[in-house]
């Protein structure tokens, strides 16, 4: 059986010689599914019959006059070059200092979010009460963590990635505990219309397409991994 | 024009095409490539050599794109009473009754979320393979074709209608 979303795939020329074979040969034993075939081409050929035009369309002059003059101020460059070193130096030391501080907040023992246990930074508190029990299909809107992805490491760890207030991150399942594979900034700021709730912070998706084996965890499979105590596979 | 003002100028016309999708609207569709442009001149020093420019310059205008929904969507909602009568819904809603005249393509569309728009802008409008997309949207994989997938098929849907 192809479902949409593989013969899309498939149109779009996304599938390996092995699966796109398999649906080479579905669609000669199957006019049906040969018609939603030529369906989704058509569609592939409307849009770009009807937006290919506009890649050839007459340049506006006042790109190009844009470019060539560059007659955009450049604030940034200028205001970094113009600065003296001190300044520079200044601010490294500050950026030190809330280091520190909010170093030694985190650390305090129960205070926070993170927690050190033979070496390695663990989630303790609400967030590793939200990173064992909260499933990312089934969240209230307002929760402190939102968890955004649960997926297997390459190491057969189960992961998740979070976003609160002041912190988003993966975690991953050691035998008792969340170990934190990386900490950012927290992103969740208000809702708007057009962000999605379980949109992260660009650097821990990314960190989380490293790490990650396969595809995420669908709802099903969360919730599977949840009631065995998040083992590894 | 130096190097990197030249790459600009080859990627224009792409980028107008995104753009033109993106915004369904050619004068929309130019003055968000012009706001894009002054931004990547300005963020010039961010864009690391080496590493593709139309990437980084498509996620300038899908930015840009974003910026001028949310203030739209915030002029609509303080200027709606007085300039607009209090019977017209959402900025989507109201786009679409005034160009009366428009394309079934871009009826199609319009009738997309914005999410499913920009996935369909980038895949089927500019050909970017799937993992290129999802990295240009900071979006897992599975999240851009299962959005790639409800945009087709409410797409193909308006289309045979049409």
């Amino acid at each position: 059986m192809i479902d949409d979303e593989t013969l899309m795939a498939f149109v779009d020329g996304e599938l390996d010689d092995i699966a796109g074979a398999r649906v080479e040969r579905a669609i000669a034993e199957d006019p049906a599914l040969r018609a939603r075939l030529e369906q989704q081409r058509k569609l592939r050929a409307t849009l770009a019959a009807f937006y290919g035009p506009t890649a050839e369309e007459a340049m506006p002059e006042r790109f190009r006059a844009m470019l060539e003059t560059n007659i955009v101020d450049f604030p940034s460059a200028e205001a970094r070059r113009g600065r003296p070193m001190w300044q520079n130096l200044a601010a490294l030391a500050a950026t030190l200092l809330i280091g520190l501080a909010l170093g030694r907040n985190l650390l305090m023992p129960a205070a926070g979010p993170i927690g050190i246990a033979d070496g390695t930074m663990v989630a303790q508190g609400p967030l590793a009460a939200a990173l064992d029990t909260q499933l990312a299909s089934a969240q209230p809107a307002d929760a402190a963590t939102r968890i955004g992805t649960s997926f297997a490491a390459a190491d057969g760890r189960l992961c998740r990635t979070f976003d609160s207030a002041a912190m988003s991150g993966i975690a991953c399942r050691d035998a008792d505990r969340w170990q934190l594979m990386m900490t950012s900034a927290g992103s969740r700021g208000p809702r708007t219309d057009y962000r999605q709730a379980g949109s992260v912070n660009p650097l821990v998706a990314e960190a989380a397409q490293e790490l990650m084996a396969g595809e995420p965890l669908d709802a099903v499979a969360e919730r599977r991994a949840r009631d065995s105590g998040w083992r590894q596979r | 024009m130096q190097a990197f003002e030249r790459e600009l100028l080859t990627l224009l016309p792409r980028l107008r095409r995104f753009a033109r999708a993106l915004s369904r609207d050619a004068a929309d569709a130019d003055d968000l490539v012009q706001v894009a442009l002054e931004r990547a001149l300005k963020a010039r020093d961010q864009w690391a050599p080496g590493t593709r420019l139309d990437s980084w310059m498509m996620r300038i205008v899908r930015n840009c794109w974003i910026d001028e929904m949310r203030s739209r969507t915030r002029r609509a909602r303080t200027f709606l009473p007085e300039e607009e009568g209090a019977a017209i819904g959402s900025q989507a809603h109201r786009e679409v009754e005034i160009r009366a005249e428009l394309h079934d393509v871009e009826k199609a569309m319009n009738s997309l979320s914005p999410e499913q728009r920009e996935v369909i802008a980038l895949v089927l409008v500019e050909g970017l393979a799937y993992k290129e997309a999802a990295d240009l949207l900071d979006i897992p994989i599975g999240t851009l074709t299962s959005r790639l997938t409800r945009g087709r098929q409410a797409l193909a849907q308006m289309l045979e209608a049409a």
